[in-house]
């Protein structure tokens, strides 16, 4: 009986996550990046903003060093004029990875706003995390 | 023993009761097999499920042991003070530091055993390390680990790596993360004794669990406490350079799995063993519907057809085989009959009488011209012997022909013989008689004519018809020889068991209850209605009566009341028939002697009956 109901939940979890959208594959003019690939742009561009599209609980329990949490739906373009205040600068976007369209949208409104290097570590925080990065915990 | 002593119905039994308990055997066998293997699939099942379980466990650890790290790497504080004891080799702070997280705790303190905390330089030169913790263990990262880091490609250097590994203090499990974040200047490496996270194992499997190091030292053990029937189940943990660091022995609970095996293996063998005799007795209902009572009724016909009833004929409805063999059979029968008939015709148009007798004397085959001759019906001549049809001695004259072959021309005897008809008055008669083979045994043949005049001698033409009649009869009895019962068909002698009982015992009693019933059929026919002998003989016509020199005498009936002279061979249906014919005509159906009699008649029966029974029974 324990078994069937395990079974049960393992189907309702596997259709759920079939459910839940992927992010997309790539955004026009958008350029997306690895892990590795992201540590290697981060170390030659000290001080290169990155921002980190999840909620704030989430940014808390462990984020990339230097990045800045702007929740997606809340972000304003004041907000990242804040923070890079020129359109050409580059700008690294991440989420928790590629089942999470947070990172995405940003980009999305982001390009809209004027900017123009961006930058998007698809992997997210899952990918980050899975090879066991260097993170920062507040 | 000899194939001929076996039925089919005995080797097709025994034939299905060997492939039955074969079947029981390997059905047992299986079983056990079954068994054996569904405990192996278990144990297979609880090693994975094992393996999972450790594999979950060393998860665990890792999780919390890169959490401490990642968190304490990226301590600005940690950072300088490992910056100060690498250039000045004061590493106060840094010890402070490091033992910080045993003394103020830090988020899972209670889920893994944080045994060290040590820093190393980017070359992996060993800096520092905390001073709580466990002790006397080597100050240099273990090789595993320092060989994977120095190895690894430029984009794995901020990874962080772990792996089990075997101190001089036993197993432990390190982490190692870069210190200093995306911009590392050194390593830090936590250090977590792995034997605290064991007992999770048995937490994961639901299992009792016992946890040994690989010198056999216990080092935790979790039991369900109950009496159950376990089944032991070993996992050896090794670290990644493939030396062995724990040895966790599983208990799997298996006292359902042998109570649901034994249940399976009851329900299994049992419905197998019915199946199985289910199926043997349709079988069986099948091998008797279709061969063994076919066979039995042809074997039933032809044994029949053997004793002399040749009118009848062999059921031929059997499986294809045994149809043709019984039409072969009937063929066969048919054209026997065909040439009996046509040789007892034959001796029944020859105008010469024919008597054939058996070694004791009494007469098997007579044909119609022998009855006519005499004056007798078939049914009475075939109860007399020589003295009765001849005034001379015959069996003398038989005699000279014993030891002879008796087939030669020259064997036989030509004699007058004086004859006695039915009715006393003699006559004499030209005869020849042969010594013959009568049903494997001597006996003789005797044809007569009637003499035309005194001293008269046989013409050759005579002669010549007498031996072609003594050929036809050669014939008949040479089947009579293979077929003793043949005879029966020809003379109408009685029944089988009347001339073929089946042994010098049950042929004894019978003659004795024949003439102690027939004595007690005429005393109570004498006493209770005071009639003669020959008013039994008279009025049942059931006995002939014969005049001898005008007197009415009943010779055959009184050869039954004498146990010397009773024949060998009684007619058994004639002394029933007299009793009962008394019995209907006496006046006191309740007297004694009507009570003795109808008991004495009884008996007689049931003594005929399990002579006929005994006769019927195959021989051997």
């Amino acid at each position: 009986m324990r078994f069937f109901f395990s079974l049960l939940l393992l189907v309702h979890v596997a259709v759920s996550a079939d459910d839940k959208p992927f992010a997309p594959e790539s955004i026009d003019g958008v350029r997306i990046v690895t892990a590795e690939e992201a540590i290697e742009l981060i170390l030659d561009n000290p001080g290169m903003p990155i921002i980190d599209s999840r909620k704030k609980t989430e940014y808390v329990k462990g984020h990339i060093e230097g990045a800045e949490s702007l929740l997606d739906t809340e972000m304003t373009e004041a907000d990242l004029e804040a923070i890079v205040p020129e359109r050409h600068t580059t700008i690294l976007f991440y989420c928790n990875g590629i089942r999470c369209l947070r990172s995405s949208n940003a980009i999305v409104k982001v390009k809209e706003w004027g900017y123009t290097n961006l930058v998007w570590f698809r992997g997210g925080w899952k990918e980050w995390n899975n090879k066991l990065l260097p993170v920062v915990t507040d | 023993m000899r194939i001929e002593h076996l039925s089919i119905k005995s080797v097709t039994i025994a034939i299905f009761v060997m492939i039955g308990a074969v079947a029981m055997v390997l059905s047992l066998l299986a079983g056990s097999f079954f068994r054996e293997s569904a405990l192996d699939a278990q144990m297979s099942s609880l090693s994975r499920v094992l393996e999972v379980a450790t594999q979950e466990m060393q998860q665990g650890i890792r999780g919390h042991s890169f959490d401490l790290g990642m968190k304490l790497a990226h301590s600005r504080a940690l950072v300088e003070a490992f910056s100060t004891a690498s250039e000045s080799g004061n590493d106060g702070k840094l010890v402070a530091l490091l033992d910080d997280p045993f003394i103020s705790g830090f988020v899972g303190f209670s889920e893994i055993n944080l045994v060290k905390l040590r820093v190393y330089s980017p070359d992996l030169e060993f800096v520092g390390e905390s001073s709580v913790g466990i002790q006397g263990t080597r100050q240099a990262l273990p090789g595993y680990l320092a060989n994977l880091i120095r190895n690894r490609g430029r984009d794995d250097r901020l990874k962080g790596v772990d792996a089990l590994w075997l101190s001089s203090q036993g197993p432990l499990h390190s982490a190692v993360i870069p210190l200093g974040g995306l911009r590392p200047v050194g390593y830090l490496e936590v250090v977590v004794d792995p034997a605290f996270n064991l007992k999770d194992i048995a937490a994961i499997t639901r299992t009792p669990v016992s946890i040994y190091a690989m010198s056999d030292e216990l080092l935790s053990t979790v039991n369900s406490g109950n009496d159950s029937e376990y089944l032991p189940v070993e996992y050896v943990l090794f670290t990644p350079d493939s030396v062995p660091a724990f040895r966790i022995v599983g208990l799997e609970d298996i006292a359902l799995l042998s109570d649901e095996m034994a249940r399976i293996k009851t329900v299994t063998i049992t419905g197998f063993l019915m199946l199985a005799f289910a199926t043997l007795l349709l079988a069986l209902w099948l091998f008797s519907r279709f061969m063994l009572s076919p066979v039995s009724a042809m074997v039933r016909n032809m044994r029949a057809m053997a004793q002399g009833n040749l009118d009848m004929a062999v059921d031929n409805r059997a499986l294809r085989e045994f149809h043709e063999l019984s039409d072969a059979f009937n063929t066969m029968a048919s054209q026997m009959r065909m040439r009996t008939n046509d040789l007892e015709r034959l001796l029944d148009l020859d105008d010469s009488a024919i008597l054939c007798f058996d070694r004791d004397r009494e007469m098997v085959y007579c044909n119609r011209s022998a009855a006519t001759l005499f004056g007798y019906s078939g049914d009475e001549i075939s109860d007399l012997d020589f003295t009765d049809l001849f005034v001379d001695d015959v069996a003398v004259l038989t005699a000279r022909l014993e030891g002879t072959a008796g087939r030669r021309r020259e064997d036989k005897l030509h004699e007058v013989l004086t004859c006695r008809h039915k009715d006393g008055y003699e006559f004499r008669c030209d005869s020849v008689i042969n010594a013959i083979d009568v049903m494997g045994q001597s006996g003789h043949a005797i044809a007569l004519n009637t003499v035309a005049g005194d001293d008269e001698i046989m013409s050759s033409q005579s002669e010549q018809r007498l031996d072609a009649v003594e050929q036809s009869l050669t014939s008949l009895l040479e089947f009579a020889r293979s077929n003793p019962s043949l005879m029966l068909g020809l003379g109408n002698l009685g029944e089988l068991s009347d001339v073929d009982p089946t042994g010098g015992v049950d042929k004894g009693t019978v003659r004795e209850q024949v003439v102690s019933v027939m004595n007690l059929a005429l005393a109570c026919w004498e006493r209770e209605l005071g009639k003669s002998k020959l008013d039994l003989a008279e009025e049942s016509r059931i006995w002939p009566v014969y005049i001898d020199k005008s007197t009415p005498t009943t010779r055959t009936l009184d050869k039954y009341l004498s146990l010397e002279n009773c024949t060998k061979n009684p007619r058994s249906k004639r002394v029933v028939d007299t009793a009962e014919f008394v019995l209907r005509h006496l006046p006191d159906e309740n007297s004694a002697a009507c009570e003795g009699l109808r008991r004495a008649l009884d008996e007689f029966r049931l003594l005929l009956a399990g002579v006929k029974a005994k006769s019927r029974q195959p021989e051997g």
